[in-house]
């Protein structure tokens, strides 16, 4: 069923090079039986003493021919498939992509969004394995056994029957009786498997607790004996293989008995000449050993489970999803005054508990706003409601009027966002930089980094602006990666600018000098800051507190300092000896 | 075959008793294709079926027999791999204990539970492998050709001279493809990343309005891909063509000696028929041998990977007897100097202080002054490179004891939450603790609401795999931890760095709590907690650059004075 989205539509997609791929594997089999009967036939024909070679010339070419043509059929045969793979790899890039891309910002999950997504891109790569390793080879198989079967029946049905029955062994009950016996085997070890990593990397976690606690010894045991009972299962596993291998050998010697027994039968009723049993049985040998595979590729198909299951998830709708089509997709006059209000906002992922309770609020343009907040008290939920990227149970926000749901589809040239940790492609600092506006000249792109402070030591790297920033991750501190993403956002020039606890994990004296350069660069736009503390509040015209879901304390530095005394003691935390 | 297998312990039987199957498993592929040979030749002279019966049952019976052999091969390589990996495994874990957090830190916790879990595997995959291939490509070749020289030699010729073009050929364009893909190595990251780049910076791209133009890069960059791959595969796949094509290629030219022979009546019609059959069983192990290569070479680079973390060297933790501390012990340092190989963290610099009884410490610095690696000294998980540590008369060159460690309370920037219930997570340290204990220790670490919000109380599954717990929350799992513990020492590595202030707030007088009568080590950036140290460590680049109380420190308008200054900013 899942099996349906991620694969048949592209195999007619693509039908033309699949089939010719599934035509050219089965033609190399064909070429090697061909190649093994024609040898047989030279030998036994040379056998009989003809008076001339000219007797064995059409074989002797034709050995030749065959042995060659395999080659070339296998290795033509293989650029193909992988061509095909690669084209469907390519269209499933993008469909998985256009899949989770109104989702971004939304998806719930236990993972970093970041690290889920790369995840799906993983299970992309996995299924070209899923086409070559299992998919082609079943199908070449099924192929070349109709082949044979067809071929033995236009001499003898009963024999045909006979090769039907042995052969299909091979290629129906083997794989099946595996599919349903190694399957289970080895998801049972996979789900071993699975428990024994969460305990193993929750041992090495916890690492300093161990050593410390002086208990790690009997861990270690702990760990080694699970392993054992692992091995345990899979040694069961490889019992079965080798007994089922050994089966299918079995299979093997009695078909290519029948085969010469039946050619033997029909040359001694002459039906046949004596020549072509030896080249009947050599051509079966070659032919047969390509379906012993089978069983092991059909069995193996436990291992993509997962990751059918992991897109056909992506595909969903049960993630909440912010779907852009019913976005009204209006517009705001461009270099007009932004006036953002909250009217009655509240929000929750169930209609029971409410993340946030009717906030009210407007922000006026240019105002600098911080939000603080315990964690999960819905200080990054708010940034993402004024964004409308998650729908408001109840109440609205507004810029200058508008709905800001309606305005989402334009929403980067009004608001921009500076994260927590900000993300940086792998590509050059200069690219990097420009994703923020894309027409922006190289000037422009240098200028907005002499704001942020970083021109100097980019122009010192040997290849200055052309640097990877990947690469180099190393050679980039936090403060450093912030400021790259502070750049972009200068050349984004939106009016509003959203700052996720840009400063979160960064030395004090880092976040500081961070800070400073923030203000002074966006000194003309409307701020709203989520922080986790109060260095540099001070600079903020408004700083409301989030506890509950509701606002829970407001007003500037000045007037909070004068009528709170919790604000008071919390301030005295991060500013312990002032005045 | 790599040479380091052969260092492998209880390799040399295995070897042996591998070999001298695949001699009885030669012996079995010859005598299979020379009763079929047999069988096929007598019908072709006319013989009735019932006459080759014997020759089938042989036929039959060497086959059966040369996969028994095969099976049983599988099991040795299969057990011994098992065996090897296992006894790998154990000095494997007991070394990253010994190397410790910094080690694992420094190496990344998920590489490093890969290598355990999956290297270990994939090794143990390789040498499975590895042994039989060796032995089956060494040996049923050489004895088929022993074979075909007895019986008619140019066959054998034949044979043997493909062999080494054949390897030479798979060799040189192996290496061409390698060369042509080292080439492109930068392109091929650059472009195989792409995808994965860009959903993992979607959120990003949303942010900056590019999301949905992106759909042209990913389809445009996914085509360049596609066309660099399959120029690098066009080569690639050429060594597999030549393996084939001289696999077919003297096939068929053995096939047509044998034709000549016979029609000269050099040979008879039975020994031609064996050497043709057994002309791709000749072949059959290089095939085998190539297949799964790269397996085989993820497995060899673990197995590298592995030795190298073995011949680390490592602190063992000493078992030898040490005083409890009590308010009149002394601690000192002397001298100590850390070093790291890699100059990711900074070392330490003669670092000299002395300590007596129940103090508060504070260690202050900017970062990468050597705050974490002070407190990693002081917890034993690192030792110095030289220096040493004086625990009143005792002279240590190390604080790697069993009973050192016993006595501290380890509380780092995010305490590790073990995937059980609560009340084990508390009493990680001490499993006897009885549930009244923990729910003392519970109350004084300020988690009692948190409990009794919690479906299942103390036996609410918490951590990864459970209900997540907020910073604030863990941390106070930790102090739960200590109260409970009651150890004398606390070390304390940036608890609160990346906490709320608010939640900072409530922490610190729980925290102020539990410190009382204790030795306790306390690093961090965050000043204010300086004011309720009995001494303060300034760190700088390594060395202590001032020690006294805050008002000392304050007043002397030094390196301290600095670090509050440049803190405080001028907005």
């Amino acid at each position: 069923m899942e099996k349906e989205k991620w694969i048949l539509p592209y195999l007619f997609q693509y039908r033309r090079l699949f089939f010719l791929s599934c035509l050219l594997g089965t033609l190399t089999l064909l070429l090697g039986g061909a190649l093994m009967f024609t040898s047989g036939y030279l030998i036994s024909k040379s056998a009989t003493r003809p008076e001339s070679i000219l007797m064995v010339y059409v074989p002797i070419v034709g050995v030749r021919a065959f042995g060659l043509g395999r080659a070339v059929f296998s290795y033509v045969e293989r650029l193909f498939s992988h061509s095909f793979i690669l084209k469907i790899l390519s269209s499933l890039r993008v469909k998985l992509y256009k899949l989770v891309e109104p989702k971004a910002i939304s998806i719930q999950t236990a993972f970093r969004t970041g690290d889920m997504l790369g995840l799906l891109a993983n299970d992309i790569e996995l299924l070209q394995n899923f086409y070559l390793r299992t998919l082609f080879p079943s199908i070449v198989s099924l192929t070349v056994y109709t082949v044979v079967i067809i071929c033995s029946g236009l001499f003898s049905l009963p024999f045909a029957i006979l090769l039907f029955v042995l052969i299909g062994q091979l290629v129906f009950v083997g794989p099946a009786v595996s599919l349903i016996i190694v399957k289970k085997k080895n998801l049972t070890i996979k789900k071993a498997r699975n428990v024994l990593y969460q305990q193993f990397t929750d041992g090495i976690m916890g690492i300093s607790d161990w050593i410390i606690s002086g208990n790690y010894p009997k861990y270690i045991d702990d760990y080694v004996i699970q392993e054992q009972a692992l091995y345990g299962m899979e040694k069961k596993k490889q019992t079965f293989v080798n007994w089922r291998d050994l089966g299918s050998q079995l299979v093997l010697g009695i078909s290519v008995i029948a085969s010469i027994a039946w050619a033997g039968g029909m040359a001694e009723n002459g039906e046949l000449s004596p020549v072509f049993i030896a080249a009947i049985g050599l051509s079966m040998i070659s032919l047969l050993e390509s379906f012993l595979p089978l069983s092991d590729v059909i069995s193996e198909t436990a291992i993509y489970q997962d990751s059918f299951q992991r897109l056909e998830m992506a595909g969903s709708n049960k993630h909440y999803e912010s779907n852009e089509n019913t976005a009204a997709n209006k517009s705001l006059p461009a270099d007009s005054a932004l006036l953002i209000e909250m009217v009655q906002l509240t929000f929750g992922y169930t209609q029971e508990t409410h993340l946030l309770n009717h906030i009210n609020t407007s922000i006026k343009p240019g105002e600098k706003i911080a939000v603080i907040g315990r964690s999960g008290s819905g200080k990054s939920t708010l940034l993402k409601l004024i964004q409308g990227y998650l729908p408001p149970l109840s109440g609205e926000v507004r810029i200058n009027g508008q709905n800001v749901v309606d305005l989402r589809p334009e929403m980067a040239k009004w608001i921009s966002v500076l994260n927590q940790k900000a993300y940086l492609f792998n590509t050059s600092i200069m690219n990097n930089i420009r994703l923020g506006n894309p027409n922006a000249s190289d000037e422009e792109v240098r200028k907005v980094c002499k704001l942020v402070q970083l021109d100097e030591m980019i122009i010192q790297l040997p290849n200055g602006y052309e640097t990877n920033m990947q690469e180099t991750g190393q050679r980039f501190s936090g403060g450093e990666r912030q400021r790259v993403a502070l750049a972009r956002i200068l050349l984004q020039n939106t009016p509003i600018v959203l700052l996720d606890e840009p400063t979160v994990g960064l030395d004090p004296i880092t976040e500081v000098k961070l800070l400073k350069t923030i203000f002074e660069t966006l000194k003309d736009k409307t701020i709203i800051w989520v922080t986790h503390h109060l260095a540099g509040v001070e600079c903020m015209d408004r700083i409301l507190f989030l506890d509950r879901g509701v606002i829970s304390m407001e007003g500037s530095h000045r007037f909070l300092m004068e009528t709170e005394e919790k604000y008071r003691r919390l301030y005295h935390l991060d500013h312990p000896f002032e005045a | 075959m790599d040479r380091a297998l052969f260092t492998l312990n209880g390799i040399k039987p295995v070897l042996w008793k591998l070999g001298s199957l695949t001699v009885l498993q030669s012996v079995m592929i010859i005598l299979q294709a020379y009763a079929l040979a047999e069988a096929i030749s007598s019908l072709f002279r006319g013989d009735l079926l019932p006459t080759v019966m014997d020759e089938l049952a042989i036929y039959l019976c060497a086959l059966l027999f040369r996969q028994l052999l095969a099976v049983l091969k599988k099991n040795i390589a299969f057990h011994f791999a098992a065996q090897t990996s296992e006894s790998l495994r154990k000095s494997l874990v007991q070394k990253l204990f010994h190397l410790g957090p910094q080690y694992v830190r420094e190496a990344g916790t998920g590489q490093t539970v890969t290598l355990v879990m999956d290297g270990l595997l994939k090794f143990r995959r390789y040498i499975e492998l590895i042994i039989v291939k060796t032995m089956n490509m060494s040996i049923i070749p050489t004895a088929i050709i022993v074979y075909s020289f007895w019986f008619h030699t140019r066959s054998a010729i034949i044979l043997l001279a493909v062999m080494p073009i054949l390897i030479v050929f798979m060799i040189l364009l192996g290496l061409a493809a390698r060369s042509k893909a080292d080439r492109q190595f930068h392109t091929y990251q650059l472009l195989a990343n792409h995808f994965v780049d860009s959903l993992r910076g979607l959120e990003t791209l949303k942010y900056l309005g590019l999301s949905k133009q992106h759909v042209k890069n990913i389809k445009k960059v996914s085509e360049n891909y596609r066309s660099a791959t399959i120029s690098t595969l066009k080569i690639a796949f050429l060594s597999t063509f030549a393996l084939d094509f001289f696999t077919m290629l003297s096939i068929a030219t053995v096939a047509v000696f044998l034709g000549l022979g016979l029609i000269d009546g050099a040979i008879p019609l039975p020994t031609a028929l064996t050497i043709l059959i057994l002309a791709p069983e000749y072949f059959l192990p290089v095939r085998e041998f190539g297949a799964d290569y790269h397996a085989t070479l993820d497995g060899k680079n673990a197995g590298e990977k592995i030795s190298a973390i073995l011949t680390e060297t490592a602190l063992l933790p000493s078992k030898e007897e040490l005083p409890i501390w009590t308010p009149s012990c002394e601690l000192s340092l002397h001298g100590l100097n850390v070093q790291y190989s890699e100059n990711h963290h900074a070392g330490l610099k003669d670092i000299e202080f002395f300590i007596k009884g129940s103090k508060r410490i504070g260690i202050i610095g900017a970062s990468g002054a050597g705050k974490s690696t002070l407190i990693n000294l002081l917890s034993g998980f690192i030792s110095p490179l030289s220096g040493e540590f004086q625990l009143n008369e005792k002279k240590l060159s190390s604080l790697s004891f069993h009973d050192w460690q016993k006595q501290i309370t380890y509380i780092p920037q995010n305490p590790y939450i073990f995937n059980d219930t609560m009340i084990n997570n508390i009493r990680f340290y001490e499993p006897t603790a009885t549930e009244w204990e923990v729910k003392e220790a519970i109350k004084h670490a300020g988690l009692l609401e948190v409990v009794q919000s919690l479906p299942e109380g103390m036996e609410t599954l918490i951590g990864e795999g459970g209900r997540t717990l907020s910073g604030g929350q863990e941390q106070r799992i930790a102090i739960a931890r200590a109260f409970l513990g009651r150890r004398p020492i606390i070390l304390l590595d940036e608890p609160t760095a990346h906490l709320d202030i608010e939640t900072e707030a409530e922490l610190k007088e729980t925290m102020l709590k539990l410190f009382s009568g204790k030795l306790v080590f306390f690093a961090t950036h965050r000043i204010h907690w300086m004011r309720e140290m009995d001494e303060i460590i300034v760190l700088d680049n390594g060395q202590i650059v001032e020690t006294g109380t805050h008002q000392q420190l304050m007043e002397q308008k030094s390196a301290y004075y600095r670090l509050v200054q440049a803190q405080k900013g001028e907005f």
